[in-house]
């Protein structure tokens, strides 16, 4: 890649060439989305500022106040802007880190307003009576694995899916449990469709990353296109037989004759009873044998047939 | 006189008395298939529908064909047609139906023949009602063709003039009886274009593959397209049947697990549906209409 192209104006010259480095040109974008960021700020806050203030003081003063109040409110954007890097993490750990503050001030507290044996009867209580209680630890475990999915689901979009040239993620929406496993809901950002993700082996791919058995990929919502649904299945709810309830509309007292048709004499059901007739080209032959259709005759080795997709 | 309205079916006044209405079912009602991943039940509305079954051999697919039959055979205005190459798939229903075809050709033929000008007379009728569709407690109730081992037909016994013959009709079906309350459901093992012509295929819109024996095969059944999104009936475990994808509202495959008859239920629902259409008048028994 020449340098001139690295040092255009607006740094995105670059997309001719093979961006094999993802780290140097997001950051640099980074940086630059924060400068603009802080210039507009100043500008729009200054201007408000300077125009409201103006009513109330002398117009030099105000347009003073206004240019310190878009300062230092752009700074504050610039900022955020800055290290949303680093806040973007705390923000997908968030909320671990609210469960570990949650952990660590609960037993402080309970630490302290109880003796010990009353904290540790307090905490086994809490502990051992959901994991003792099956359907309690079931549903425990499928919210765990939904905190699980979504990290999962950052991972492989960061490692494998496409993302577009500033770098950007798909949005990772709420996880749900699902008698199977997980649904995720994830927002698409620009440059990405579901198209990226039906690819070859993506799906498998991604349950793959996920411990799962299966990802399904869908659109969520008829409206909007970037709404997709990730269906990721790890559990197997469909194992037991469903009774028909088409029986229960028979009442039990319906009578017991039963209507049958004339029975048929066993003759023929073996194979001397059935002569041996010349074959002929005509099929008269097949009344005679066993009817089934095992006419699947493929025509490639993975029975894939162009025309059945015509 | 409003002749938009629907007319009231006259066989139920003459029999009421005596002979329970069969069930109380309505094929207006959406069929109980079974239940989906979430526990939820899955219903399948059948009217102006028609689905096609697909999956390996012991999927599940006639189990699946005979839970519809079923609810049609319980529905006192529906009549059964049903066509059967394997004879004791849809056998059990035989007294309850109005024309049962086993392995031949000529009489299947002759059977779609017959559907198709009903549902020409229909639509004529129809058209001299000024109406566009049926609707319940109609003057003619619907007429279900169910049809398992399509590829016994299509691809398998007679000549190929039969098969193509088979095809053009069953598609004349699908296509246009709708309307007029013929709905068709049919099973087969690979819809490939080899086994059923690929414009027939397409007509379905609802579709459930079970266990199919590799990806292409579930997507042939589906639709092309759903494996790459991961939906692929291969995955299924081969050890339980009745488990697959069902395209139906919504138009997504849903994991359902098919509800199951076993022989015994299903012998004690045809006695009964067939002691009421005997008695209310609506099945005439198989034996007259075998040529
Ligand atoms: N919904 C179901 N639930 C439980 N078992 C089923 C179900 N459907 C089918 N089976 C079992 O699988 C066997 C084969 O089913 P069948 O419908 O004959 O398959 P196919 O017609 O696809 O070859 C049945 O005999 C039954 O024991
Ligand atoms: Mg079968």
């Amino acid at each position: 890649m020449s340098k001139s192209s690295q040092r255009s104006p607006f740094g995105w010259s670059n997309r001719g060439g093979q961006v094999t480095v993802i780290e140097a040109p997001v950051a640099r974008s980074h940086r630059r989305r924060a400068i603009i960021s802080f210039w507009v700020t100043l500008g729009v806050v200054g201007l408000l500022a300077a125009t409201v203030a103006s009513y109330y003081l002398h117009p030099i003063l105000g347009a003073l106040l206004g240019v310190v109040l878009g300062a230092v409110l752009g700074a504050v954007v610039f900022a955020l802007i800055a290290a949303w890097p680093v806040l973007r993490v705390f923000w997908h750990w968030l909320p671990e880190i609210v469960l570990g503050l949650a952990v660590v001030y609960g037993w402080t507290t309970l630490m302290q307003s109880t003796p010990l044996w009353g904290s540790l009867l307090i905490v086994a209580l809490v502990v051992g009576v959901p994991a003792a209680i099956k359907p309690i630890r079931l549903r425990v475990m499928a919210w765990v694995w939904c905190l699980i999915v979504r990290h999962r689901l950052r991972l492989c979009f960061a490692a494998f899916i496409a993302t577009n040239r500033h770098g950007s993620l798909p949005l990772i929406l709420p996880a749900k449990p699902t008698p199977a496993g997980e649904r995720v809901w994830v927002w698409l950002r620009p440059g990405l469709s579901l198209r990226d993700l039906e690819q070859d082996g993506q799906v498998q791919k991604l349950a793959v990353a996920c411990w799962a058995n299966e990802v399904r990929v869908m659109r969520a919502n008829r409206k909007y296109a970037a709404l997709i649904r990730l269906d990721i299945t790890r559990r197997e709810p469909l194992a037991h037989t469903i009774v028909s309830p088409l029986p229960d509309y028979v009442p039990t007292d319906i009578p017991a004759n039963a209507p049958t048709s004339p029975g048929m004499p066993p003759v023929g059901l073996d194979l001397p009873d059935v002569p041996d007739q010349p074959a002929t080209a005509s099929t008269d032959a097949p009344r005679q044998r066993k009817p089934r259709n095992n006419t699947t005759n493929t025509t490639s080795p993975n029975g894939f047939d162009p025309s059945d997709y015509a | 006189m409003d002749l938009t309205d629907t007319i009231e079916l006259p066989t139920p006044a003459t029999a009421a008395d005596t002979v329970p209405v069969a069930g109380g079912l309505s094929i207006f009602d959406p069929v109980f298939l079974g239940i989906d991943e979430f526990g939820h039940p899955a219903y399948l509305p059948m009217i102006y529908r028609n689905i096609l079954i697909g999956g390996e051999p012991g999927a599940g697919k006639s189990s699946l064909l005979n839970t519809i039959v079923g609810h049609a055979a319980l529905c006192p205005d529906v009549r059964l047609c049903l066509l059967d190459g394997k004879q004791v798939e849809l056998g059990l229903w035989k007294d309850a139906a109005d024309v049962f075809v086993g392995p031949d050709m000529d009489h299947a033929i002759r059977t779609l023949r017959r559907v198709q000008t009903v549902m020409d007379n229909r639509y004529s009728f129809l058209l001299a009602r000024r109406r566009r569709k049926i609707g319940p407690n109609d003057l003619f109730g619907q007429i279900l063709v169910a049809c398992d081992e399509i590829a016994y037909f299509s691809a398998t016994a007679g000549d190929k003039k039969d098969q193509d013959l088979f095809a053009a009709l069953l598609r004349d079906i699908v296509a246009r009886g709708r309307a007029v309350g013929i709905i068709v459901a049919a099973a087969t093992q690979r819809p490939s274009s080899d086994i059923i012509p690929p414009s027939l295929r397409d007509l379905f819109a609802w579709r459930f593959a079970g266990r199919c024996t590799n990806d292409v095969s579930s997507d042939i059944v589906l639709g092309h397209g759903w494996y790459a999104r991961g939906f692929s009936s291969n995955s299924i475990d081969p050890n339980n049947q009745g488990e697959g994808y069902l395209i139906a509202e919504g138009g997504i495959p849903n994991r359902v697990k098919a509800a199951y008859m076993t022989d015994a239920d299903i012998i004690r629902v045809a006695d009964y549906a067939t002691w009421t259409r005997r008695r209310s008048g609506l099945a005439a028994p198989a034996a007259k209409v075998a040529a």
